[in-house]
């Protein structure tokens, strides 16, 4: 049911004419050295509360004021930058010290000493905060999206979230005295510093569950705010090594550093510039880019390096391109649609319409082979059950127009079909779009454009299963970015393939049902190891490739800039930004 | 009895001199050939695609972008570049002209009936009635046109693109009416007040006989030079609402799409911008000259005449 969809969404819109509203923030060096570090972007967090910031850019500002009992910290490589470690935790809980019991169901975490709130006095962080963090995640105000993830693994979670959903959203009191007065069955704070967790059956990626930021440690002064309210995005308590000072919404925030934060209770964050400020409201990235390049800002919010920036940027010092693993973008095909009479129900049609795309032309389109690499199948590169096959080969990756066509005849539809394709006018949506309209006309498949904005494409045009099944879509090419990366098997196929989840608000947009694929999904769910999960996984996703469920497209990696004044600029994947924790300002 | 002043206005019925004068307007017949040289190369879109061998919605990622991504230039492939998605940009102009010249004449062919009804209605009838065509007119002025178009287009998302071509057109029809209302009716105050028109009168003319046998060929010259004074005006709002992504729909190319898809571009790739902003600028220049040149010819006031190089 959690929707991970933490798009790379641009949002242009209006864009290009709105110059110049952005980064005028001044002062270069504060008196005690740090600098200001100044972030532009365009648009404001979807969430400020822990418990459900979830796009990357959001999830990102949460971390440097809210701790998590295991993180990732910040690196160059990919697989430094995405391992679990210890943060608010002593140490990773193994079966070898006690951490995780012998049947895997029983977690026993150690809290370190020294990590504290900025109240006054400034406080310790207990396992007590933790459970209320947890208990918060489905909170009837504003739940976590990916809610599913907890309540699918803690015993008792399911139970607890029930009566919470039932709760009168707008009142605050009735809010705490619920979550207050209900426990969670698997949810204990044994004392001070140990939280013991239970779970319904083992699962080893636990540890990654609870690195999201929604598992975040949340303080009683929480309890009187409605969850992400005005109020409560006023009133923020940091236990991290930053505090919001200021807080215009839609327009800036200002973080300031949290003078209760001790660097030695934190192995994942710094304390570098003395302020960091986020200016909103900048939504064209080729004019962030500009101001990045000329040195009027120092950091990109919610925006890539544009596409057609790369080429001049290469041999720039400050460029990377920094791996990823997503599905960015894939074509899913809507299965329920009745259009063309129910043709993309059609195990044929679909697989037909997997030979007709020039996916090397969407790679060279977004910026070359360093930016995307072609996607052959469900699961990307460096996601848990990636296997290199490709099930519908195309000479050079530039599709087979004339193998679709005749697939298309024998399947019955000489015509062609008839194709509705909503798609987002922001970012490189709209040429990933046309590129991908060309392909199917070759293959003589009309496929209508229908503008769609990235809000409505994700929560009202793919998610209602009654719009489906009147056929106001057939195809779409959202993307899909793994909740974490390492031990993933989780985010990806049973987010997007379980038919059993298909619903209002399911990441399965298209319907996709396949029992088999369920029956895989369970007992990888279950599995006892990684390397178990990983074969179940692969099984998974080559009965997915055969049954042509989506056409995967592209797997993206993330072009980053930062100004000449940024020096120890390192990455953090999940959050597609660098840490600007880590930063030092010359 | 006091007769009304005699005053210059519009003279009489005129063809063949108004011709002759405006064709020693060397700048006005320039700008006709520019605009007749534009028509054609509307006109002759498929040609272009035929000759060229690139439709204008097929993508060509492997001759028209580099390895990284990056369009190419003029040359002999692509004669005016590439766009973004190696689509041929001559080709897409001059699509995009059809989509520009048919919505700004159809704009300002639509613009003109009401507008010329609405005008003559309150200039001749006066009183209560101007009154209140006066303030609508003024408030649909002070409506802010752009916004309200934005607020239409996405607030009903059209089905087809032909449908969001009317839509365009109509809109932008819509807005043009009040401004022309208004001007037609300043002139018909000035013309009802005229010898003819009470001469008309007392012979037992009716109102109805008045306005369009009386009045309405003495407006011809303001009505052809607000028309196609019109025309560019209408293709400038097209290419606005193109750019800010609510007018036509993509693959559709529009001199506004191109310009907006081209202005992320520019630094790395001038011609996505260089082509449409020029054909944009040539074609509205063109019209407003040949709007003043049809000005100067009806109506050739010496004080006017004096005034232009």
């Amino acid at each position: 049911m959690a929707a991970g969809r933490r798009g790379t969404a641009a949002v242009a819109g209006l864009g290009t004419l709105v110059l110049g509203l952005a980064a005028c923030g001044g002062g270069t060096r504060d008196g005690d050295g740090g600098g200001t570090l100044r972030v532009v972007g365009a648009s404001d967090v979807d969430h400020l509360d822990p418990a459900s910031a979830y796009t990357p850019w959001s999830a990102g500002l949460v971390r440097q004021f809210a701790r998590t009992l295991f993180g990732v910290r910040a690196a160059d490589t990919f697989a430094e930058a995405v391992e679990a470690r210890p943060d608010v935790a002593a140490e990773l809980p193994t079966t070898r010290n006690g951490g995780v019991s012998a049947d895997g169901r029983t977690y026993t975490i150690r809290l370190r000493p020294g990590v504290r709130w900025n109240t006054r006095p400034p406080r310790e962080v207990t396992a007590a905060d933790f459970v209320r963090g947890l208990k918060r995640v489905c909170n009837p105000a504003q739940p976590a999206g990916a809610r599913g993830y907890y309540t699918g693994t803690i015993v008792g979670m399911d139970a607890f979230c029930r009566g919470f959903g039932a709760v009168d959203a707008g009142n605050a009191a009735a809010i705490a005295r619920y979550q207050n007065e209900h426990e969670v069955e698997g949810l204990r704070a044994r004392d001070a510093r140990t939280l013991e967790i239970r779970l319904k059956r083992p699962a080893q990626d636990f540890v990654e569950i609870l690195a999201m930021g929604f598992a975040a440690a949340a303080p009683a002064e929480y309890d009187r705010y409605v969850p992400d309210s005005a109020e409560f995005r006023a009133n923020t308590v940091s236990n991290g090594p930053y505090q919001i000072t200021s807080y215009t919404p839609g327009k800036r925030y200002v973080l300031e550093r949290n003078p209760a934060w001790r660097q030695e209770s934190d192995p994942l964050r710094g304390q570098g510039p003395a302020r960091i400020q986020i200016t909103l409201g900048q939504d064209s990235p080729e004019v962030v880019q500009r101001q990045l390049e000329e040195g009027t800002a120092d950091l990109a919010w919610d925006q890539t390096v544009p596409a057609a920036r790369i080429p001049a940027l290469r041999s720039h010092p400050n460029f990377k391109i920094m791996q990823g693993s997503s599905l960015d973008p894939y074509l899913v095909f809507n299965t329920l649609s009745p259009n063309n009479g129910g043709a993309l129900g059609r195990r044929e049609v679909r697989r037909a319409i997997a030979y007709a795309i020039d996916k090397a032309a969407l790679v060279r389109l977004s910026g070359g082979p360093d930016v995307g690499e072609v996607l052959h199948q469900a699961i990307p590169p460096r996601s848990t059950g990636h296997e290199p096959f490709d099930p519908y080969p195309t000479p050079g990756d530039a599709g087979d127009p004339d193998r679709c066509w005749r697939m298309l005849v024998a399947a019955g539809y000489p015509n062609g079909l008839k194709l509705r394709f909503p798609y987002r006018t922001s970012g490189d949506h709209a040429r990933i779009a046309q590129s991908l309209r060309a392909d199917l006309k070759e293959c003589g498949i009309d496929a209508e454009l229908v503008a769609d904005s990235a809000g409505t494409f994700y929560n009202t045009t793919l998610v209602t299963p009654a719009d489906a099944r009147a056929g106001r879509w057939d195809v779409a090419a959202p993307d899909w970015h793994p909740d974490w990366y390492g031990d993933n098997g989780r985010t990806i196929v049973p987010q997007l393939f379980d038919g059993r989840l298909y619903g209002p608000n399911s990441a399965n947009f298209g319907g996709y049902d396949n029992d088999e694929v369920n029956r895989l999904i369970d007992r990888a769910l279950a599995a006892g190891n990684e390397d178990e999960a990983r074969r179940l996984w692969a099984r998974a996703d080559r009965l997915i490739m055969a049954d042509a469920a989506i056409v995967p497209l592209m797997s993206r990696n993330q072009p980053v800039f930062h100004s000449s004044r940024v020096r120890d600029a390192r990455y953090l994947p999940h959050f597609q930004t660098y840490d600007v924790s880590l930063v030092r300002l010359a | 009895m006091n007769l009304p002043e005699p005053e210059s206005g519009p003279a009489p019925a005129r063809g063949r001199p108004a011709w002759r004068r405006f064709r020693r307007d060397g700048q006005s017949v320039a700008a006709l050939a520019v605009l007749a040289l534009v028509t054609a190369f509307a006109l002759m879109a498929p040609v272009w695609a035929a000759w060229t061998g690139h439709p204008y919605d097929a993508t060509f990622p492997r001759e028209g972008l580099d390895a990284g991504g990056r369009p190419v230039g003029p040359g002999a492939e692509f004669w005016l570049g590439a766009d973004q998605l190696g689509r041929d940009v001559l080709v897409r102009a001059a699509y995009g002209a059809r989509v520009s010249l048919a919505v700004g004449v159809a704009a300002a062919a639509l613009a003109t009936l009401p507008g010329v009804a609405v005008g003559l209605l309150a200039g001749y009838a006066g009183g209560a009635v101007d009154t209140v065509i006066t303030r609508l007119l003024d408030i649909t002025l002070a409506l802010p046109a752009l916004l309200v178009a934005i607020t239409l287009a996405t607030t009903f998302p059209v089905t087809s693109a032909t449908a969001g071509l009317v839509m365009t057109v109509l809109v932008i029809a819509f807005f043009s009416v009040a401004g022309f209302g208004r001007v037609i009716r300043g002139q018909v105050i000035a013309l009802r007040e005229r010898e003819f028109v009470a001469a008309a009168r007392a012979l037992g003319a009716g109102h109805l006989r008045i306005m369009a046998v009386e009045l309405l060929p003495n407006l011809t010259a303001q009505i052809t030079v607000l028309a196609s004074l019109l025309v560019p005006t209408a293709i400038v709002a097209e290419a606005t609402l193109s750019f800010l992504g609510v007018g036509v729909r993509p693959p559709t190319p529009s001199w506004g799409s191109m310009l907006g898809e081209g202005g992320e571009v520019f630094r790395t790739a001038w011609w996505l911008l260089a082509v449409p902003a020029a054909l944009l600028l040539l074609t509205t220049l063109s019209f407003n000259l040949v709007g003043d040149g049809v000005r100067d010819a009806l109506d050739p006031r010496p004080d006017r005449a004096a005034g232009r190089g």
